[in-house]
């Protein structure tokens, strides 16, 4: 099978690069079938890597130890679970891994197209296949995930060996999200690479703006959807698993995955600017370059040992690769933009500063002043090693304060922009628009300040979060309220239909909604406690107003793992509330432990219980409470930023008009659309209602 | 067997160290300051929680460093006397934050200044763009109608 494996990846080298080759020469021949033999040749290797995949997975399962990586990254008692998770566990996996992502979505973007923009395609075409080439090279001549494990015997012969058992993997990774976090943060990297092919390819082929704008649209929210869910379960598999009471700590893997998603949010902003106005074509282009030699980075960061993190599950010299391939893509991107600059001009010009367009230029400031700060504040280290000869340490502190302000600029931005009308908003509609939700803000913080609410971020947090929340019901009441009395339909009917007339625009309400709450539980950060005591049985200590007591301290064990348990009854006001059992495991394969932490989640506050070990005095075991105020809003946030997420991507009910195309002579034969498409019905809503 | 002793071994070392506890908030928040420096483990050596460590809590590098913060506040040292002796002794790397001093300013700097810069040229560029429309209008597209037409109908139908 491992034969079957490596065969299927050199073909599939040999087939990408026939794609890249065939591709170029259909261009510049401007010679159909090639750049069509190309483009199947690109859908084949999602076969081919498939196939290798697969023989990787099998490999794992049949415990086929002499295999170098299925022997670092697993062992006989591994649950079946973990064995296929482990595919992704360590370098090389995890660079097949990112090839097969690829190589799916452009097996998906090429067959799904593959009737359709016969000029564009071919150039998207040859940009997926350089990619591919990139990560093939690296799966079949630097990280190649089929090595045979061998070693010498007593003559110095390098034999073939197998190993009876494998070294296991990592107790970090064994835990359910970690089966889904990775494949969910490499769908969003690699994701990025669709706009990224449509991008560069339409600017290679002189091609409008208009057209790689409306095709990746859909992808590019995939991605950032995929990379916000993997981001936030990355948040909360160190939540859950590390033990440490956060779940954010500005880790250079963790910061490596923000970068592209706030590259990403600020394109699907002003991407916008481009579809309304024609404007912000240069910008929008370098931001979809930006993101993906961000993702680039970002697996650069994951893989190379660069910087120090939790997150590096693999780590090798593999940077250098990296280095080259970013350096090459800059200097292609740079090279398309300069030779063909003059087809990126901008269609109008901005007509107010009170204006949705401007809204949207300093909402992409704040953004990349945001990506700027965390990528210096990542890579500062690095440089200033370099520089001055000494290594500094950037940690939580510098992050929370240089980002915690920009982040609040943004929140209130996330109010403002929808608030603004496209090209100039009148004063009185200023005043109209903002007087409510601005009322309702000050009035929340003035209360919370009652209260006894004291820090002042938070309390920032609180005004801003009720105002955007404000801003979003108000728009869709002010919408539903006129098509409820136009249709005679209730307010909550008419908000349902209100959302499905535009889909994109209510949907983009609801993202934002998801963010807003995600800021509220960020902000319970600043009302964090704990404790940690000795706790034997039938001890108790307390923590805000919980009680907890120490009913057994008992030893559990399989053959994957041997455990230590505590159980711990949670008291209330006296009443018992429920029973708690962190545990500590000790994993006898790699020699490492873990704790496994146990919760008790209410929107209000969760309880976070972590066996920490046993005490450095006397050996009694120690428990370590956190109570932390809001967690929950983070991952329900995430919920609702998906769920806008994915209402943006289903199409909109509301008919539109569309011009009667024009029958036009491409690569030698006719193409365009049937005859009479002209005016189809009448646009509801008004166009201009759209974003 | 063996595996039974490593566990045993492993849940147990923690109890031949020394605790040590930063004996006042202000000993806790100069804890927060200093970063372990175990070589394992990124944590502040005040909350110090060592992952896949034996014991999930200060480690021993961490618990020496709290000690001697203990010892010299209560012998009336100053944070900024205790700070500089930690980085005399393991080198700048020891401060969770760069120093606001030398090179290590621009740390500080950067993410102020560039965004200021960014926000005058955004302002800038927004300015220009006002003047010029009011003098010119917008330059025509530099892609033919025809093919604008075409591909705005193609893009309505199929964006995925």
């Amino acid at each position: 099978m491992d034969i079957l494996g490596s065969f299927a990846l050199l073909l599939a080298f040999v087939v990408a690069v026939y794609a890249f080759v065939a591709g170029i020469a259909g261009i510049l021949t401007r010679r159909l079938l090639l750049a069509r033999s190309a483009l199947n040749a690109g859908m084949a290797l999602f076969g081919l890597i498939t196939a290798a995949a697969a023989a990787l997975e099998y490999l794992f399962f049949t415990d086929n130890f002499s295999l170098t990586y299925v022997a670092e990254h697993s062992n006989r008692a591994l649950p079946a679970f973990y064995k296929f998770a482990a595919l992704w566990a360590g370098q090389e996996g995890s660079l097949l891994w990112w090839s097969w992502l690829l190589s799916a979505y452009a097996f998906f973007t090429l067959f799904l197209n593959r009737r359709k923009h016969p000029e564009l395609m071919p150039y998207v075409g040859v940009v997926v296949a350089g990619v591919q080439i990139f990560f093939l090279t690296l799966n079949n001549f630097v990280a190649n995930p089929f090595t045979i494990l061998a070693a010498r015997d007593a003559h110095g012969v390098l034999r073939l060996a197998a190993l009876a058992d494998g070294r296991g993997l990592t107790p970090l990774l064994q835990y359910p999200e970690m089966v889904i976090h990775p494949p969910m943060l490499y769908l969003g990297y690699t994701g990025f690479t669709i706009p990224f092919a449509f991008a560069l390819g339409a600017l290679l082929g002189r091609y409008p703006g208009e057209k790689w704008i409306h095709i990746t649209r859909r992808w590019t929210m995939i991605a950032w959807c995929f990379q916000t869910v993997g981001i936030l379960l990355g948040a909360h598999w160190a939540y859950a698993m590390l033990g440490w009471g956060g779940y954010w700590e500005w880790d250079p893997v963790e910061n490596a995955s923000l970068l592209p998603w706030i590259t990403g949010t600020a394109f699907l902003h002003s991407v916008m600017m481009q579809e309304k106005r024609g404007m912000m074509k240069v910008w929008n282009v370098w931001l979809v370059f930006t993101t993906f030699m961000l993702c680039i980075l970002g697996t650069l960061l994951t893989r190379s040992g660069i910087v120090n993190s939790v997150h590096a599950f693999a780590q090798s010299s593999i940077g250098g690769w990296f280095v080259g391939f970013l350096a090459t893509v800059l200097v292609v991107c740079f090279l398309a933009y300069w030779r063909n600059r003059d087809y990126l001009r901008s269609e109008n010009q901005l007509d107010s500063l009170a204006s949705r367009e401007s809204s949207f230029l300093f909402n992409n400031l704040i953004l990349l002043a945001a990506c700027f700060a965390v990528l210096w504040g990542t890579l500062f280290p690095v440089l200033s090693e370099w520089v001055v000869g000494s290594k500094v340490s950037v940690g939580a502190p510098f992050f929370d304060k240089v980002n915690v302000p920009i982040a609040l600029f943004l929140l209130f931005l996330t109010g403002v922009g929808p608030l603004l009308a496209w090209r100039k908003t009148s004063l009185d509609a200023l005043r109209r628009n903002f007087a409510w939700p601005l009322v309702g803000g000050v009035l929340a913080g003035i209360l919370a300040f009652a209260f006894g609410f004291r820090h002042f971020y938070a309390l920032v947090c609180l005004i801003l979060s009720v105002f955007v929340v404000l801003t979003i019901v108000a728009e869709f009441v002010r919408g539903a309220r006129v098509l409820a009395g136009r249709e005679g339909s209730s307010l909550l009917t008419a908000t349902g239909s209100l959302a499905m007339r535009n889909t994109r625009r209510y949907g983009g309400y609801v993202v934002h909604l998801g963010i807003v709450l995600i800021f509220i539980g960020i902000s319970g950060q600043a009302f964090n406690k704990d404790v940690q005591s000795e706790l034997n049985v039938g001890q108790r200590f307390y923590i805000g107003p919980y009680a907890i007591l120490c009913q057994n301290l008992d030893s559990t064990a399989n053959d994957n793992y041997q455990a230590q348990r505590a159980t711990l009854e949670v008291f209330r006001n006296g009443k018992s509330e429920m029973m708690l059992y962190p545990e500590r495991r000790f994993f006898p394969a790699s020699g490492e432990t873990e704790t496994i932490v146990a919760t008790r989640s209410s929107p209000l506050r969760d309880l976070y219980v972590v066996y920490a070990g046993t005490s450095p005095q006397d050996g009694n075991p120690v428990i370590h409470a956190y109570l932390n105020p809001l967690i929950k809003w983070i991952w329900f946030g995430g919920l609702v930023v998906v769920l806008g997420t994915l209402l943006a991507l289903v199409p909109s009910r509301r008919p539109t008009i569309v011009p009667a195309p024009a029958r036009e002579k491409v690569w030698g034969r006719a193409i365009g659309t049937p005859s009479g498409a002209a005016a189809v019905g009448a646009i509801e809503g008004g166009a201009d209602a759209h974003d | 067997m063996t595996a039974s002793l490593l566990a045993a071994l492993a849940l147990a070392l923690p109890g031949l160290l020394a605790q040590e506890t930063a004996s006042s908030p202000r000993a806790k928040a100069l804890s927060l300051r200093v970063k372990c420096m175990c070589g394992g483990c990124n944590d502040p050596a005040g909350a110090c929680y060592h992952s896949g460590g034996t014991f999930s809590g200060p480690c021993e590098a961490a618990l020496a460093m709290i000690k001697e913060i203990n010892q010299r506040i209560a012998r009336g040292e100053s944070d900024d006397a205790i700070l500089k002796d930690f980085v005399g002794e393991y080198g700048p790397t020891v401060l969770v934050e760069p120093p606001k001093s030398g090179f290590d300013l621009t740390a500080w700097v950067m993410p102020v200044l560039v965004p200021l810069v960014a926000f005058f040229v955004v302002w800038e560029v927004l300015r220009q763009w006002r003047r010029r429309a009011g003098r010119n209008p917008a330059p025509a597209p530099t892609v033919s109608p025809d093919m604008l037409a075409r591909v705005r109908h193609e893009s309505e139908k199929d964006e995925l």
